[in-house]
């Protein structure tokens, strides 16, 4: 990026960004410097993308016209803990309006794929229409200005995400890559590819330590373009970290920000694992397809009972100190880490164990695994199965596919292998359209077409207006069972102001985990752009550019054809509710009726100033 | 008087899971908790007999004092 002033929000159009335009149609590529628009722009991420995204006219995902934007935030690749982000955004081939329009998404993952992008000078890609034939894409750090290239790709076909991960990694030095898998390549039959970035910790080790940008089936988009992989290939480009980002990160990491994260042999919380803990106190851990029953099963798979049986490194991205990886180890006899197994993070440990009745370390791990080796998004699959197994429980005499219930680990592992190959395209194409199909809506779990996350939708009526995944971009999932809200007041002010901000952390470069509570219109970002790029940026200014990227997120919703009945919770949640959770229901349908009308009377007049 | 304290999470670690404790009556919550030196940067969540108070809350005898740490994404 080039700045020609030190006040990006007055004066946008100071602000340029570098981006390359592929079009694989014709193998031309356009690399231009772009000034901004807005502060959106200069953040970033969704912020920047779904500004060109809403200027497409999209019917389908896939359709030449739908672009694959990949790009990066400000803070990428800066000394700024946690920046290490790479976006992905496109018209989503599995979230999609009734009207059967496709909606705008993003998806964000770690790794060092997106620090190595930033320092080829791109910041943004924009992948055009289709190749004929499989290419993967080289951006390498040239004297002056990025060079990008596109080459065959027909060697990585089949391979899982970590096979051309490795096999590209042969081939460039000092480079990091993103991978689609076998679930990406069928973009067919499944519709939540997701997107593997390599980690400095599996290009060192050799062991399928990567990061997923999952959500949305932005893999599943590149596979359709026949894009398999991207190699960002440049040197290191960090330096002396600045005092006041020095002060930011060690506050980060000390100051109780991340201390949750951080692995408990060094004082932490131990991970996002811990929401297993405080969710089943109030018998909130999604079970058996986000019905939990009121007993302990979930605490099989606590992290206290996984120890006793197997080692758990705690290991991070490259110069992070959150250190937020849980990489689950074989334990050999004399006591030290065998073969690795998968990570366990609280959304797909969850979804694809104890909500799919499996409650067995081992056997989730298989499935995290399988799921991140086809590049499959572990929450779409997690609960398209689980609604599966739920079927054929209510209909033992006529189940579908092989008839797997719950906890039947084989006939689970099957259906996930078969859907990453392909051959489940009922499952591969989600929940929304697997449910459609079989007539019972009711138990299925989506909101707006997107499996949601691992959190009971009782605890979370902010599902509705989430614009890119459940949890990851609306922060109103612990609002009940942390906070205690049970007010309308609270919820309103929450949906329609506070939790949204945690979307900012999807424009900037950091993860949520850099501050998940205050979001990115703090002192600690404010200081790291002045340190950084020298820019004099308000908290206010960030946080009013984030409200704004929100809403055009909204706004595009709508204009892909959602209609506001769409904004509701699974039908289940009020038709047969779960009186084992212990937390007060908020979603009795006047608690929801009400709180729907109070948010959209915000939001429809915001959106209405906005345009 | 009697609370039972249930720890949640990392808080167990070198501690315990659940422990009946004697306090004076009128005891608030806060100082139960200031009691048990917890790590507050991971104390977040507190609840007597299921349900959220703050550190000002009165507690009585039988109460049931649960303290966990603050839920998060991933
Ligand atoms: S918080 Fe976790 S995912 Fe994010 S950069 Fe640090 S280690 Fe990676």
């Amino acid at each position: 990026m080039r700045f020609l002033t030190d006040n990006p929000a007055s004066e946008p159009t100071s602000v340029l960004y570098t981006r390359c335009t592929v079009d694989l149609e014709s193998g031309c590529f356009l690399m231009e410097d772009v000034p901004c628009r807005n502060l959106e722009d200069v953040l970033g991420g969704f912020g920047r993308s779904f500004q060109m995204l809403a200027e497409r006219d999209i019917q389908s995902a896939y359709v030449e016209e739908n672009p694959l934007i990949i790009n990066v935030g400000l803070l990428t690749g800066s000394h700024a803990m946690t920046g290490m982000r790479t976006y992905f955004s496109g018209y989503s081939p599995i979230k999609q309006s009734k009207k059967g329009l496709p909606a705008a998404m993003w998806s964000a993952g770690s790794g060092k794929f997106g620090a190595k992008l930033k320092w080829t000078g791109l910041d943004e890609l924009v992948i055009e229409n289709r190749s004929e034939q499989p290419v993967y894409i080289v951006i390498r750090e040239t004297g002056d200005r990025p060079e990008v290239t596109l080459k065959p790709a027909d060697h990585l076909l089949g391979m899982t995400t970590h096979g051309k991960i490795m096999a590209l990694q042969e081939q460039y030095d000092d480079a990091h890559f993103a991978a689609i898998g076998p679930a990406g390549e069928n973009w067919q039959n499944v519709y939540a590819g997701a997107v593997a970035l390599s980690t400095v910790n599996q290009l060192k080790s050799k062991q399928d330590k990567v990061r997923f940008a999952g959500r949305g089936g932005m893999g599943s988009l590149m596979g359709y373009k026949n894009v398999l992989a991207m190699v960002a290939q440049s040197s290191d480009k960090l330096g002396r970290t600045p005092e006041p980002i020095k002060k930011a990160n060690i506050n980060v990491i000390k100051g109780g920000g991340s201390a949750r994260l951080q692995p408990i042999k060094r004082g932490g919380g131990g991970g996002t694992w811990a929401a297993y803990d405080v969710l089943q106190a109030f018998h909130a851990v999604p079970v058996n397809n986000f019905r939990p029953q009121g007993n302990d099963l979930p605490e099989r798979l606590f992290r206290t009972k996984v120890e006793q049986q197997y080692e758990i490194k705690s290991e991070a991205c490259y110069r992070c100190g959150i250190t937020c990886h849980n990489n689950i180890h074989e334990r050999k006899a004399d006591g030290s880490p065998g073969a690795f197994l998968a990570k366990f993070d609280y959304e797909p440990l969850n979804l694809l164990g104890t909500n799919l009745g499996l409650h067995e370390a081992a056997q989730v791990a298989a499935l995290i695994h399988l799921c991140d080796n086809y590049g499959m998004d572990a929450i779409t699959t997690g609960v398209t199965v689980s609604y599966v197994l739920s079927y054929n429980q209510r209909h033992p005499e006529k189940p579908l596919f092989n008839g797997a219930s719950f906890g039947d680990y084989d006939k689970i592992h099957d259906l996930v292998k078969c859907t990453g190959l392909g051959q489940l395209p009922e499952i591969g194409h989600g929940v929304k359209r697997l449910s459609e199909s079989t007539g019972e809506t009711d138990y299925a779990y989506h909101v707006k077409g997107l499996e949601i996350a691992a959190y009971q939708p009782e605890t979370n009526p902010g599902y509705c207006w989430a614009i890119a995944g459940g949890h990851m971009s609306m922060g109103t999932y612990g609002m009940l069972a942390r906070e205690g809200k049970t007010d309308l007041d609270s919820w309103v002010a929450a949906i329609t102001r506070d939790k949204l901000q945690i979307v900012g952390f999807d424009m900037i470069g950091l993860c949520k985990f850099f501050d998940i509570v205050n979001g990115i219109g703090t002192d600690m970002v404010v200081d790291c752009l002045a340190a950084e790029h020298g820019l004099k940026v308000t908290r206010e200014e960030l946080q009013a550019a984030v409200k704004r990227a929100f809403l055009r997120g909204l706004t595009l919703e709508i204009r892909q054809g959602y209609g506001k009945e769409e904004y509701c919770l699974p039908a289940e949640v009020t038709a047969n509710p779960n009186h084992n959770i212990t937390l007060p229901d908020l979603t009795t349908p006047e608690f929801l009726a009400e709180l729907e009308k109070r948010v959209w009377e915000i939001f429809d007049r915001e959106m209405q100033e906005l345009i | 008087m009697k609370i039972t304290v249930k720890l949640y999470a990392v808080l167990q670690v070198g501690r315990y899971r659940e422990k009946e404790l004697d306090f004076p009556v009128e005891t608030k919550v806060g100082a139960v908790v200031n009691s048990l030196d917890l790590p507050s940067e991971h104390l977040d969540i507190l609840l007597v007999n299921g349900r959220h108070v703050d550190r000002e809350f009165l507690l009585q005898d039988g109460d049931v004092l649960s303290l966990l740490p603050m839920v998060e994404g991933g």
